[in-house]
């Protein structure tokens, strides 16, 4: 066997190194493609889905915690918090106040949700912080200062479909009508971009701000919102939080998340499927092909090594390493082709739905599985047609007979 | 019984019959034994079943009827893996038009097979250069068969059969596409491997004036032997 191994690798060497090249050239340019449809869309696919699961981090964190039923805050919201915070596996918890008012500047007037927070327990649960394009976030003393989203203020990614405030800026004193008529002014500190609408149609205040204007005590809040320890799994985490005697209704993000985006994204984990199960075919059949053709023609050739006394084994061995080093060739080429584009569609995204912008996410784990697929199918598609060869006759083999 | 005398193939009756639609008798009972050291030339017109029997003695395809020995082992009914072995290590086969692996510089043609005998890298190439110096290609180790004239590249083809120093060299018209200057240089080739090296040779020819070199012709006609004649004014 080591022999058979031996010579098979002598061989292959040869026919790759003094092979045809153009022929060399375009087999590893198409293997290059079927890689490429292997990992690409797929990508595209992962970048929606985690696209989805990090606009669900803004509102709800890892665990959302909203009143009950037939209630429209959480009485004593500090008491929830302090019973919260001593949960193993929570890594930092607040509380928040989402109320509805009209925002004003130069007689242009956007209705929007306002979120009253404590800013610099948000640092530590959600990306508002991270996200401020122009000027900053919050203090934890001044309320007279609002963040505003990205999509009402004119020029920003998004702002164009809908109503927005002109030319509002860092700097600039907004009028807000809140539901209950109470009217103030702020002065705008910040203007945040997560390029997702639920984010970016809205508003950030103080949290007391929000309480001053409703006459709220007791700490009230319309969601507490819990950030986990990376390495902890939110669903535990929710069940003790149950467990220490937290009554309202709790949800992970990935329950909100399915909740809200369930049929979508059970299209997208379809199409996902389904995309990659036809590549997965595809690809099988294109590099079974292309090695067959590229063995068949070798037909002469493996019979003259058959004449010759050269083993069936050696050289079904030797079509294996050469189909092995195309595929590997063609991955390499693939590979190179893929991060060139999704270094561009990540400098340049998709524009979705008008106000998304779509990256695709490298996903390792995805190129992983496809590199040990395609190194299979070469096995075997080097294998089967060399093996058909080597059984025919010599005769038949070299002069077809 | 001297060493030349001795008898290393044997042949009883063999039979070859295509089936393509219409049966194609190739050969039609033919017998006969060869003896070590001699250089035989099986001569007849197009059709006559030469090619066809070389084919079979160079256990390159199995006759349908009838008994062949190679040093009284009956090779017919042998295991393919063993006849490939045998192939490998017994005999050599020079083919009408070289067979060589194009891809393969002329030392690699030669040398692939001391290594698949599991040799060592730099024993085979030894080897190889060792059987392209003695047809005169000692200076053309690294040349791809593109590179080599007609007989340059028969010359490699007759390196790579008797590298392994078969015990029969089997040579189907190993001179039809070179000129007569060239199809000299390799008939000289064979002849010296008879002469120097006691070398059997069964060699498969249409030309007459190939036959000075032979130590004793066969001749076919519709697949049986109608002449059997040893040589006597030949360089044996």
């Amino acid at each position: 066997m080591f022999d058979d191994i031996r010579v098979g690798f002598v061989s292959a060497l040869s026919s790759v190194k003094r092979g045809n090249k153009k022929t060399l050239i375009f087999i590893i340019f198409v293997l290059a493609l079927i890689f490429m449809n292997l990992i690409f869309l797929p990508s595209f696919i992962g970048g929606i889905s985690g696209m989805f699961t990090n606009f669900m981090k803004y509102p709800y964190g890892d665990i959302v915690i909203e009143p009950g039923e037939n209630n429209i805050y959480i009485n004593n919201a500090d008491n929830v918090l302090q019973k919260i915070r001593a949960v193993p596996n929570v890594k930092a918890a607040t509380k928040r106040l989402d109320v509805g008012a009209s925002i004003e500047y130069n007689q242009k007037v956007v209705g929007s949700t306002i979120t009253g927070l404590l800013p610099s327990e948000e640092y530590d649960i959600s990306n508002y912080p991270y996200i401020i394009k122009e000027g900053e976030f919050l203090g934890d003393l001044a309320q007279d200062e609002i963040i505003i989203g990205a999509m009402l203020v004119e020029g920003y990614f998004g702002s164009e479909i809908y109503d927005n405030l002109g030319g509002v800026r860092v700097g600039s004193l907004v009028n807000v009508t809140y539901s209950n008529n109470v009217e103030r002014t702020y002065k705008v500190k910040g203007i945040m971009e997560g390029t997702f609408e639920l984010v970016d149609l809205n508003a950030l205040i103080h949290y007391k701000e929000i309480e001053d204007v409703f006459g709220l005590n007791e700490s009230k809040a319309t969601s507490v919102v819990v950030k986990v320890q990376e390495e902890a799994d939110s669903k535990e985490v929710k069940e003790k939080i149950i467990s220490v005697g937290v009554k309202e209704p709790i949800s992970t993000s990935d329950e909100k998340s399915d909740a809200i985006l369930r049929q979508a994204m059970q299209s997208i984990d379809m199409i996902n499927v389904v995309s990659n199960l036809v590549s997965l075919i595809v690809g099988a059949a294109l590099i079974f092909i292309i090695i067959y053709i590229n063995t068949l023609n070798r037909r002469r050739e493996i019979g003259i090594l058959k004449a010759v006394g050269i083993t069936p084994n050696s050289i079904r061995i030797s079509y294996i390493f050469i189909s092995v080093f195309y595929v590997i060739m063609g991955i390499f080429a693939g590979l190179i082709l893929y991060f060139i584009l999704m270094f561009y569609f990540t400098k340049n995204p998709v524009i979705f739905y008008e106000t998304i912008r779509l990256t695709p996410e490298i996903q390792g784990g995805l190129i992983i599985k496809s590199i040990f697929t395609m190194l299979i199918m070469s096995v075997i598609a080097g294998f089967i047609p060399a093996w058909f060869v080597t059984r025919k006759s010599i005769l038949e083999a070299i002069w077809g007979r | 019984m001297s060493k030349k005398e001795k008898t290393i193939i044997k042949v009883e009756n063999l039979v070859r019959h295509y089936d393509s639609g219409i049966i194609v008798k190739a050969l039609n009972g033919v017998s006969f034994n060869i003896k070590e050291g001699e250089l035989i030339m099986i001569m007849g017109p197009s059709g006559s079943g030469k090619t066809t029997m070389l084919r079979i003695l160079g256990l390159l395809d199995k006759p349908t009827k009838g008994k062949y020995t190679i040093n009284n082992l009956d090779v017919v009914d042998l295991p393919e893996e063993e006849r490939n072995y045998y192939r490998l290590t017994q005999l050599g086969y020079v083919f009408q038009d070289y067979a060589l692996i194009n891809e393969m510089s002329a030392s690699e043609n030669v040398s692939i097979l001391s290594l698949m005998e599991g040799k060592s890298k730099k024993e085979s190439f030894l080897t190889a250069k060792e059987a392209l110096e003695k047809v005169g290609l000692g200076d053309k180790l690294d040349r791809v068969p593109n590179r080599l004239s007609g007989g340059e590249k028969q010359r490699v083809a007759i390196a790579r059969a008797i590298a392994k120093k078969p015990k029969i060299l089997f040579a189907d018209e190993p001179c039809a596409n070179l000129d007569t200057q060239t199809s000299a240089q390799v008939l000289e080739v064979l002849n010296n491997l008879n002469k120097k090296f006691g070398q059997t040779i069964v060699m498969v020819t249409h030309e007459n004036w190939h036959t000075k070199y032979a130590s004793r012709i066969i001749q076919l006609r519709d697949g049986l032997i109608v002449s059997d004649k040893a040589r006597r004014d030949g360089f044996k």
